[in-house]
């Protein structure tokens, strides 16, 4: 258990741009990070930085107080969950669980009793005997897990997209054994994935990531309610939050002639910046009686369960409305709301608030 | 078009490929039994009947079956060399290394030169008072020895020769496989704490085990059919000692014209070796994949 500091830390590979560009970056001990992006944009870099598998060409690494930017992965006390399940295909998954503590010369009386609990803490316990060949995709995924586990000198836990080619049934059930697992032992948590759902129901605290930069960083309902730019905005979320253009009449702003937001604020404003108003899909609500609202036209409907996802017209532009399917909106004009409560201003492109 | 024509269409594509595999495969092979069952020899050519007197002789010829025992220990025994030297080498350029292209291209170089051309060079390096060889050792203060004109030294020779012929041929295999293998399995066992030789037994050569089979089994079936460097090398001798199937066969047929009989060889001779192909190629699979493939 470790907190892990990036220093000054860049990347770049060759003489090509900066794959992850220099920053300091601090993770607290125990507890779960999500690295959260879309392919390409520095999550997996910075991951194999921190399990030492690249070195970065900037910075320092830190873990637990100690410098380990030169060190190489096998000293790091670092365990990591690669995209595709890893396991020792001649072994059985006791076998397999036990490696790490074979290679650290742990005698075989200390080996089985901490093989049993790691296994009987990820549900394998029935699978001990098995050739790890013969398992299922997210059965694999659960014993490289283990064998990260089962050490007793690991600071950190690194995952690298560890759901992404398990199916999706599986998925669910491997997410909760995986969160499970790492709720008891509270090592720090590293995770990579593209999947927002996953980052937002596993970690404590998502960083959003783009071009090599971390864009935002927060609790999953900091970035939800709050993304700081577009880009967040429309990353978390499905569907993305909207954005609407705006236009400055004294502390007023208006949306296609409706007032939407209201604010002294605003008067404060330089003149010739581009102005938005953001708004989640889920904060759109309808107008009840005795309200005016604003006119739209609703032109689709899409039905995703027990919520729909309105396409809306109002004057030149479009809206996202989820509502809960019960209400059975159908194609044709309809009144909304806009709660000012939940609506954030943007200038040009990064939250004002 | 109706169905029965639309299925005679299709099938006419395969007829191009069809005609070759008749021309070069199975026309020999039918000709070589229906040959195998006649009495062909340099006295009375052509196709008459013996019916399988020829097998009967083939069961009791005691040469071919050591030939045949012979061919098998050489065969095994070269290929395993070269297995093993094919894998230590591919090894050892298959990192990041100083010169990689060089030494892949270098290694390569045996197995790209024409097999009668070496052996009459391996004849040279071999000779027992003239050749290179015995000069070289002799400077350690080894030899001279008989390399050619002693059986167990001839037996040697050859299998030396074979084995430098051939390794390189293992090496792009073996090497081809590794340049395939996935980082992951690497890295999590670098993770896992594992040492070179942990890495080694554990991850590379199970991963490796498939390609293993298969180069193993193209390895088998080439050396099987070790021909050129026997003839060049000492024609078989000193007296039969390093004869293998496929030149006792030639020796029949083509020198003492014994078509029919030689024939029957060749049949007999397919057909241990399909046998022990299948046979050793499971044993293979049992072996290096593990009990569930």
């Amino acid at each position: 258990m470790a907190t892990i500091h990036l220093e000054q830390v860049g990347h770049s590979y060759g003489s090509a741009v900066y794959a992850l560009e220099k920053t300091d970056i601090l993770f607290e001990d125990g507890k779960t990070y999500a690295l959260l992006g879309p392919s390409g944009c520095g999550k997996t870099t910075m991951l194999n930085v921190i399990s030492g598998l690249l070195y970065p060409s900037d910075g320092r690494v830190i873990v637990g107080g100690k410098d380990v930017t030169r060190m190489p992965t096998a000293k790091r006390n670092i365990a990591q969950v690669f995209q595709f399940p890893v396991i020792y295909q001649s072994k059985t998954v006791y076998e397999n669980l036990a490696f790490p503590l074979r290679c650290r010369g742990w005698d075989k009386a200390r080996i089985a009793p901490r093989v049993a609990e790691i296994a009987e803490l990820l549900g394998l316990t029935a699978r001990l005997g098995q050739s790890a060949r013969r398992l299922t995709a997210d059965e694999k995924q659960l014993v490289s897990l283990g064998r990260g586990l089962v050490r007793n000198d690991v600071s950190a836990l690194l995952m690298d997209e560890p759901l992404t080619v398990i199916d999706p049934h599986m998925k669910f059930d491997l997410r909760r054994r995986i969160k499970q697992a790492s709720d008891k032992t509270r090592h720090t948590v590293v995770y990579v994935t593209h999947d927002q759902n996953e980052a937002m129901t596993f970690a404590d605290e998502v960083l959003v990531m783009s071009a090599g930069r971390v864009v935002q960083r927060g609790t999953p309902q900091q970035l939800f309610e709050s993304p700081c730019n577009r880009y967040v905005g429309n990353f978390i979320g499905s569907p993305g939050m909207n954005f609407l253009s705006v236009e400055r009449d004294g502390d007023r702003l208006l949306w296609q002639g409706f007032p939407v937001f209201s604010d002294e604020r605003v008067g404060r404003l330089a003149p010739g910046a581009e102005l938005m108003v953001g708004i989640r899909p889920e904060h759109v609500a309808f107008a009840k009686d005795g309200v005016t609202g604003i006119p739209a036209v609703v032109q689709g409907v899409q039905h995703h369960g027990n919520v729909d996802v309105i396409d809306a017209v109002i004057g030149s532009e479009r809206l996202k409305v989820k509502a809960r399917s019960s209400l059975a909106v159908r194609d044709g004009p309809l009144r909304i709301v806009l709660p000012v409560e939940r609506t954030r201003l943007y200038v040009d492109g990064t939250l004002l608030f | 078009m109706d169905q029965t024509g639309l299925r005679f269409y299709k099938s006419s594509f395969l007829l191009p490929g069809l005609l070759v595999l008749l021309a070069i495969i199975l026309f020999p092979l039918v000709f070589t039994i229906r040959v195998s069952l006649s009495g062909w020899d340099a006295i009375s050519p052509g196709l008459n009947w013996a019916g399988v007197r020829n097998y009967v002789i083939v069961f009791g010829d005691r040469r071919f079956w050591e030939a045949m025992l012979r061919l098998s220990g050489m065969a095994i025994g070269t290929v395993l060399v070269q297995y093993v030297l094919g894998f230590a080498l591919a090894l050892l350029v298959w990192r990041e290394v100083l010169f990689r292209r060089f030494f892949r291209v270098l290694f390569l170089i045996p197995m790209m030169t024409t097999p009668v051309v070496m052996s009459v060079i391996w004849r040279t390096i071999f000779h027992e008072s003239l050749g290179p060889a015995n000069d070289f050792l002799g400077l350690f203060g080894l030899g001279p020895y008989p390399w050619l004109t002693s059986a167990n030294w001839a037996v040697a020779a050859v299998m030396l020769v074979e084995i430098w012929q051939w390794t390189p041929f293992m090496f792009l295999l073996l090497l081809a496989g590794l340049l395939s293998l996935p980082r992951e399995p690497f890295l999590a066992a670098a993770i896992d704490g594992a040492g070179p030789i942990r890495t080694f037994l554990n991850v590379t050569f199970p991963m490796l085990a498939p390609v293993s089979i298969g180069a193993l089994i193209i390895r088998l079936i080439e050396a099987s059919k070790i021909m050129e460097t026997v003839y060049v090398l000492t024609s078989g001798g000193p007296g039969t000692a390093t004869e293998t199937a496929g030149y006792y066969i030639y020796i029949r047929g083509l020198r003492d014209f014994e078509i029919g009989y030689a024939a029957a060889l060749s049949i007999t001779y397919l057909v241990v070796m399909i046998v022990l192909m299948t046979v050793i190629a499971k044993l293979l699979v049992r072996v290096l994949v593990g009990r569930s493939a």
